[in-house]
């Protein structure tokens, strides 16, 4: 294993050395890839490209095999205890549709309660709208503290309505906030419920042991952890998988079709109908086991420093409303110029080569509760620098300039 | 307040910036001084009072919210606006662009284009993509105002 250095780890990112003049700090919306994950997915491509699960000629049979390789390193990550746990689809939003839509009628009725928290991305409220509350389920919203925590009291009553399913994010995408997962997850099993873990923004800040952890359920998306884009993975409990309605039909997932009706096929392929995205599973794979050659715990104690010191240096800049917190924070910053409109905010940002993001980031009703238009987030990752601090925070001095002038 | 008003109140803003603030724009120097005019342009056009601001008035596409008032003079063949946006940078693009078309016969209003126009006054780097996309809403509910 490496120890953590900033520069050889942003030296593996083509991108920085192609735009050297950009700041770039919309992590949260998705991360660069490293050359190992660009190569990965072209090598695939030129060399071994071929469909998978079919065709006997040797060809389709190597990329079966790497593709079944990236399963299992995949499932290594997260300490999986079975290979057939993880589930390939596109990402977090589609992993939650699978989810909500499975789920209703084989073990949500109409009448039954899930459980979510106020500061949920869309991805983890629609489905739950789309698939179970217009059968009849009833939909409960912890609510935020004043200090933008999900209340874990609250949380604590409402678990006593006996929510069937209890679904919340590791890692808020707005603010930032890591939530106690573990805590959550066993109070939410102890009432009897289903848990699930949107980890879209979580799985790249900490190590994640699935079996520790004991939730039924998490999902997250490759592009926010080095890969890219259009693959994810849903890892579920094998039972649960099982009871798990295909949202998709298809080719692969069933083991024997008539006109009348089919029978689906196994573990992880019944829930996988269709040709995956064979490059981007491997890619997928690629950025992952990359990870893994640093330590973790240095590049959380790196991005803890980069953050402190943007905190630090905000706390310089007048007329500002700092919406995150410092403390159990992944890497995210969510503020307001005060009485200014977060575009502008962002413009002015975008116009000095700072990429951040400006708006209600998927999260309408937690905005709707704050009574805020939206918000400008600076999200940091470990390739970015003190100098990209710095930049950042003299670019945001220049546009509260501009915009109280 | 009435529409009216706001139309009266409207179009001398939107004179001044055309002869004053326009050429100022084109020639500023540096990134800072254009969006300080864009902002100032942005201040001159008179605000849509918040009990005017209908939901059927939102201009739906954009990031920030804006705001679309009409009135079309049947007998002289021309198009009035009145225009608000919460954000002040996309409310001064909004401005330029309403000193464009505002006035416009429904013939000339249907043939107009926002880029090109924009080319001619050398500010068309103002239409780049996160901008562009509150700018081309609003251009597009002002074009389905033609008859
Ligand atoms: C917390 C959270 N959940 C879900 C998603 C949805 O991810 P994707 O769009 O990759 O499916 C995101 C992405 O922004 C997110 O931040």
């Amino acid at each position: 294993m490496h120890t953590f250095d900033p520069v050889n780890f942003r030296g593996q990112f083509e991108f920085f050395l192609q735009n050297p003049g950009w700041v770039y700090l919309d992590n949260a919306a998705t991360m660069h890839k490293p050359r190992a994950v660009v190569s990965a997915v072209n090598d695939f491509y030129q060399r071994s490209n071929s469909n998978v699960h079919r065709g006997a000629h040797n060809l389709s049979q190597h990329a079966t095999r790497l593709f079944e390789q990236a399963r299992d390193d995949i499932a290594a990550f997260i300490n999986a205890k079975e290979r057939q746990q993880i589930i390939f689809c596109s990402g977090a939003t589609a992993a939650l549709n699978q989810i909500a839509y499975g789920l209703m009628h084989t073990v949500l009725q109409p009448g039954d309660r899930v459980l979510i928290t106020a500061l949920e991305h869309h991805a983890n409220i629609v489905p739950w709208h789309l698939h179970c509350v217009r059968f009849g389920v009833q939909l409960d919203v912890v609510p935020l503290t004043n200090d933008y925590q999900v209340d874990q009291t609250a949380f604590a009553q409402l678990l006593e309505k006996k929510p069937k399913v209890v679904s919340f994010s590791h890692v808020s995408n707005v603010l930032g906030h890591v939530q106690p997962v573990a805590e959550m997850v066993q109070l939410a099993k102890n009432a009897g419920a289903i848990t699930v873990i949107d980890g879209a923004q979580g799985i790249v800040h900490e190590k994640l042991d699935v079996q520790a952890l004991d939730a039924d359920f998490y999902v997250w998306s490759s592009h926010k952890l080095y890969g890219p884009t259009g693959t994810g993975v849903l890892y579920g409990k094998t039972a649960l998988l099982e009871q798990l309605t295909p949202i998709y039909g298809g080719g692969e997932m069933i083991s024997e079709v008539q006109f009348s009706h089919s029978l689906f096929n196994i573990l992880p392929f019944r829930l996988e109908a269709g040709t995956p995205d064979i490059a981007g599973v491997i890619g997928m794979a690629a950025a992952v086991n990359w990870l893994q050659k640093f330590n973790i715990d240095e590049i959380k104690e790196y991005k803890a420093m980069l953050l402190k010191q943007f905190f630090s240096g905000l706390s310089q800049i007048p007329g500002l409303d700092i919406l995150s917190s410092p403390v159990h924070n992944a890497g995210i910053v969510t503020l307001n110029v005060q009485g200014e409109h977060p575009a502008d905010v962002a413009e002015l940002l975008s116009q000095q080569a700072v990429a951040v993001r400006g708006g209600q980031h998927c999260a309408m009703p937690l905005f709707n509760q704050l009574k805020l238009a939206g918000a400008v987030r600076f999200s940091f990752a470990p390739y970015n620098t003190e100098a990209d601090v710095a930049t950042s925070l003299h670019a945001l001095t220049q546009a509260v300039e501009i915009l109280t002038a | 307040m009435t529409l009216d008003q706001l139309l009266a109140d409207t179009r001398p803003a939107l004179s001044q910036i055309y002869a004053e603030d326009l050429p100022e724009l084109s020639q500023a120097k540096d990134w800072q001084s254009k969006y300080r005019i864009l902002m100032l342009l942005g201040r001159k056009l008179p605000p849509i009072p918040e009990k005017m601001k209908q939901p059927s008035l939102l201009v739906k596409g954009c990031e920030s919210r804006a705001w679309l008032m009409h009135y079309y003079n049947q007998h002289q063949d021309q198009h009035f606006f009145v225009l608000d946006s919460e954000a002040r940078i996309v409310k001064g693009l909004m401005a330029i662009m309403l000193c464009l078309v505002n006035g416009m016969s429904n013939t000339e209003l249907k043939k107009f284009e926002l880029e090109h126009a924009f080319d001619k006054l050398n500010l068309k780097p103002y239409l780049s993509q996160s901008r562009g996309s509150g700018l081309n809403a609003m251009m597009a509910s002002i074009k389905d105002c033609c008859r």
